[in-house]
């Protein structure tokens, strides 16, 4: 509490929350934008191209479920498509909401509690995307259930030596742990909601979503316990996650894919990715809701300097395994390194290298990391070249491996792409309603950054 | 700045100074024997003296390393161990004279370096017969091992010269030198270490590779370095300054990085291991063949319950991480776990059954006693807080919090 | 009328400092049976109104080895006896392969426990409450500070206890009906 505290009155950086406000304006500020504020033409404009992005997935899929995944780009030897490479992006992006929350909140930056409520529905929302993608990929979708171990007629179990299987498993209990934490932390704010709500029907809907919450200084203290715990939990979560993502490839033994680097180089590459959207978020939206006294030029600075240094440890990545490539002697996993550079995708490569390595480095400099517009541009580059680093490790490893009769190309065919623009439609309609029907910063913890929060003797 | 910071002296307290005599006399007996060791069983002591070597280096090492994180996230637990840590990074250079005779030792250690006729395994001869030509050459070796020290010791030396400058009057804040430097520094460390525990270690057995092997070294690095300082700062707390400066809530800091670095390396040790025993390819499996049977696999059981399991318990409790004289037991038992994990990486590439000798015994207290006594010294020569870094109040003024 | 007409009485504060000095003095002055409300979590408030035990971190433990055991038991059972399948020739027993899974499920049980278990200690949900009938109630979500007795402390009295709030200094006090 000290340091937080501190952290707002004395720095040198930009503060976490501009001076001047009270327990009062922070909370009508933030409840009046899902309260009071009519809803204007651009969210209705913006919610409705998500929409009707969602609605082409939605028929995408539903032509899917007609015809089967032949519609798809997918062929042997490259059956994992678009469907895995979404998956692995969107799921990548949702790390970050965890990260802001439970990461900085057991390292005590306060400044992450003004971001942290709309990054957590941001991984929400890109989880949800990313489940779609192995759903309709499993080809007979309404039989997804058998991915759960379940008492059946059949007496079939799932294969736990499959790493597939484990991706199941950590996929929705991040879903399921998000969801609790993203909740539990809505909570104090719903009550709030409930407790200024004008509107009848509002205040019943709120009301019951928080559960009665009156905040007694009983129930404070377990909520908090249960909170930071619960932080606790998430991150070694998080980081499991995409740590089995990489499990999905590095424990087969295709060339680009069996390498031990790659459980943190994935888990890196994904905080990249999901820092990267919550720019690409948080610009536009502090500016058209005028919330730049809650978010600051120091959250976006911060954000740069997370982006940067996880970059970083991804061109570690890239450079130990082209290094060990070439030192470890192994022919296969030379020519994996030579097909990424002169094969038919070396384009990919490299605009990759460009995306992910050599643009970003600009954040160096301070001017760029605080320039919103910069920052902006410069995220949405990163998720470009996190898109692309997937592409490569799926298609570009199996595309040749170790038979040349074996060898392929991939197409993805529009279907593949109407599908993958049409997640990013659901994703922007889901955070359109997201931020006119609750609270997108958290009220109670921007509360505890004010100087009077903090109890004198 | 006032004059509040000179209530008490700050350089540490005489007791530095009976350890460091204590630690040299250790040092110098136990280098004898070694001498010994060396003249009568060449090999046994050049496969000690690597393990050894990693070992002592990963503490100065990893000082340098959670330094340059302090010097980028601040935090009052950092400014306590700051002088602990950059006394322990000012043993390099000790460390790069302690390096010369592993250079006396490279056709004893690396397989690479000797006649490559005598070699068996005809892939792995026609693999040697490339990469010595390129990489794995004597030459390549020295040239590196140059390279790495040279930039260690640039980035110590900076971190050094402007951390003397806070003990006096400012004459300018250098709180962003040091996060300019520290950015890039962590980075370079990141490779160097890698490459250097690539040259050093992995190429003991030059047909395997493990692209999260650098990583390993480094998150075993820090985890020893963490280690030391809670050991320094429970030698120091019993009396002044250290006794007014360490906090519970600093302690209880120091005990979730400990935390934090055993889980990491768990984590690292966890995913090379399944990603390999899964791929079970014939050039990978091998490494685990080696360390898991003749005895080996015990080591590594032991490594899972007393590097990982236990501490890790014992850790998750809140009042045993604020409690520095309960934290020091652990900390000293996961420097030793730390050097069983290096033991049991580098010992099974000479001997197919778990064998401890007398040179695995001797050489740690050899080099530790000299390598102790130079960080005593260190210590005594700055005082143990920069009194006039702007953020050295949070430990001097704890009333003020 | 019940049998408790009067619920306990509410003091308002303006800040959390003069709250967690109301709330001491209270107990000092020998009350038992109190609550403190407040728009975040203030620090030392729960110490000052008597609360010490939290059980909290006893129910996640308790989740998460559930959740650990539960985890490694079914892939055991599953893969070693109820359905053994060769797969590349590993063994039935594979615990390299089962530690993920296991590690999932105990976060995911104890991160269930964790937010189910802090409700039902708190008595949540629980929609309506004596509490919410003093309509200035509906601001100790947004900026203000409330502290109740509750009048089945021994020592409540009604007058008295009136008496003793008003002495804090509190910017109102109402009377909370049962």
């Amino acid at each position: 509490m000290d340091e937080q505290t501190k952290s707002v009155t004395s720095s040198k950086q930009a503060p976490v929350i501009e001076p001047g406000y009270t327990f009062a304006t922070v909370t009508d500020k933030i409840s009046a934008i899902v309260l009071q504020r009519p809803t204007s033409n651009g969210w209705f404009v913006g919610f409705g191209i998500g929409f009707l992005l969602t609605m082409m997935m939605l028929f995408a899929i539903g032509y899917l479920f007609v015809r089967g995944t032949g519609i798809w780009g997918v062929t042997i030897p490259i059956g994992w498509g678009f469907a895995i490479v979404n998956f692995v992006w969107w799921i990548g992006i949702g790390h970050a909401g965890t990260l802001i929350s439970a990461i900085l909140l057991l390292l005590r930056q306060s400044w992450r509690n003004s971001i942290n409520r709309f990054a957590e529905a941001m991984t929400l929302f890109a989880v949800s995307c990313a489940g779609i993608f192995p759903l309709i990929h499993v080809g007979r979708p309404w039989l997804a259930y058998w991915l759960f171990p379940y008492p059946n007629t059949m007496g079939v179990w799932p294969q736990f030596r499959s790493p597939l299987v484990w991706d199941v498993f950590a996929v929705s209990t991040y879903f399921t742990i998000s969801l609790l934490f993203w909740f539990i932390g809505l909570i104090p704010d719903l009550a709030t909601l409930r407790d200024r709500s004008d509107n009848r029907w509002a205040k019943i809907i709120y009301g019951i979503l928080a559960m009665g919450w009156r905040g007694s200084a009983r129930h404070w203290h377990r909520y908090e316990t249960a909170y930071l715990l619960l932080a606790g939990l998430a991150t070694p979560l998080v980081l499991s996650v995409h740590t089995v993502v990489s499990f999905d490839f590095a424990v087969g033994i295709v060339p680009g894919w069996h390498t031990t680097i790659f459980p943190p180089y994935f888990v890196a590459g994904a905080i990249y990715s999901g820092f990267a959207m919550v720019l690409m978020l948080a610009i536009p939206i502090r500016k058209l809701y005028g919330l730049e006294d809650f978010i600051t030029e120091r959250h976006l600075e911060n954000s740069a300097k997370v982006m940067l240094a996880t970059g970083l440890i991804v061109a570690y990545g890239y450079v130990i395994e082209a290094f060990m490539g070439w030192y470890s002697g192994n022919r296969y996993d030379a020519f994996t390194l030579w097909n990424r550079l002169h094969g038919p995708y070396a384009f990919f490569y490299y605009m990759l290298l460009a995306c992910n390595i050599v643009i970003p480095q600009v954040l160096w400099s301070k001017k760029l990391r605080t320039s919103p517009v910069w920052l902006f541009f410069i995220s949405g580059v990163v998720l470009v070249g996190m898109w692309l680093e997937r592409f490569i490790i799926v298609v570009v490893s199996l595309q040749r491996d170790f038979l040349n009769s074996s060898w392929g190309m991939y197409y993805p065919t529009r279907w593949d792409w109407m599908t993958y623009i049409g997640t990013i439609g659901m994703f922007l309609a889901a955070i359109f309603l997201f931020v006119r029907i609750l609270p997108m910063i958290s009220i109670f913890e921007m509360r505890t950054l004010l100087p009077e929060a903090e109890v004198k003797e | 700045m006032s004059a509040a910071h000179n209530n008490f002296d700050l350089m540490a307290p005489p007791v530095a100074k009976t350890i460091r005599q204590r630690s040299l006399l250790v040092g110098a007996v136990f280098s004898v024997v070694a001498g010994m060791i060396a003249w009568k069983w060449p090999d046994q002591f050049f496969h000690a003296y690597l393990i050894s070597y990693m070992d002592w280096l990963g503490i100065a090492l990893g000082s340098m390393a959670i330094l340059m994180l302090r010097h980028l996230t601040g935090g009052g637990w950092g400014m306590v161990i700051r002088r602990i840590l950059g006394a322990a990074m000012r043993t390099l250079p000790l460390l790069a004279l302690l390096f010369l005779p592993i250079l006396f030792g490279i056709p004893r250690l690396y397989i690479w370096a000797r006649p490559l006729d005598s070699i068996q395994d005809k892939l792995l001869r026609e693999h040697l017969e490339q990469i010595t030509k390129t990489y794995l050459t004597t030459n390549g070796f020295i040239v590196r091992a140059v390279i790495y020290f040279a930039i260690w010791g640039a980035v110590a030396f900076f971190l050094t010269k402007w951390s003397a400058e806070q003990d006096h009057p400012p004459i300018r804040d250098n709180s962003s030198r040091f996060k300019a430097l520290s950015g890039p520094g962590l980075i370079l460390y990141g490779f160097t270490i890698s490459f250097a525990a690539i040259d050093w270690v992995m190429s003991i057995d030059p047909g395997w590779i493990s692209t999260i092997y650098g990583l390993l070294h480094l998150a075993g690095q820090v985890l020893s370095a963490i280690c030391f300082a809670v050991v320094v700062e429970r030698i120091l707390v019993r009396y002044k300054p250290m006794s007014e400066l360490l906090q519970p809530d600093f302690v209880h800091d120091h005990g979730k990085l400990m935390l934090t670095f055993i889980m990491v390396w768990a984590y690292f040790s966890f995913s090379q291991w399944l990603i390999i025993w899964a791929g079970n390819l014939p050039e990978e499996i091998t490494w685990y063949m080696k360390r898991l049977n003749g005895g080996w696999g015990y080591v590594g059981l032991f490594l899972v319950l007393f590097h990982f399991a236990v501490p890790f318990v014992l850790l998750l409790s809140r009042a045993f991480k604020r409690d520095v004289t309960r934290l020091v037991w652990l900390a000293v038992w996961l420097l030793v776990a730390h050097y069983v994990d290096l033991f049991w990486m580098i010992e099974p590439n000479f001997s197919k059954t778990f064998t401890v000798t007398l040179a695995d015994l001797v050489i740690p207290f050899a080099m530790g006693g000299l390598w102790m006594s130079y960080f005593f010294r260190n210590l005594n020569a700055m005082p143990l807080v920069p009194a006039y870094d702007a953020d050295a109040k949070q430990v001097l003024e704890p009333a003020h919090e | 009328m019940k049998r408790t007409p009067v619920y306990g009485l509410m003091a308002e504060f303006d800040s959390a400092t003069a709250l967690v000095a109301a709330a001491h003095r209270t107990r000092e002055a020998g009350y038992k049976k109190m609550d403190a409300y407040s728009p975040f979590p203030v620090e030392g408030l729960a110490e000052a109104v008597g609360f010490h035990h939290d059980e909290v971190p006893l129910v996640v433990l308790t989740g998460g080895l559930i959740g650990c055991l539960a985890g490694y038991g079914m892939q055991y059972w599953i893969s070693a006896i109820s359905y053994p399948l060769n797969i590349g020739g590993k063994p039935y027993h594979s615990w390299p392969a089962f530690i993920v899974v296991t590690f999932e499920m105990t976060i995911l049980f104890a991160g269930i426990a964790a937010v189910f278990g802090m409700l039902a200690l708190n008595g949540l949900p629980m929609p309506n409450h004596p509490v919410f009938n003093v309509p200035r109630f509906a601001l100790a979500t947004k900026d203000r500070f409330f502290l109740i007795v509750f009048s089945s402390d021994p020592k409540y009295d009604a007058a008295a206890t009136r008496q003793f709030l008003e002495s804090l200094g509190p910017r109102s006090l109402s009377e909370v009906p049962g």
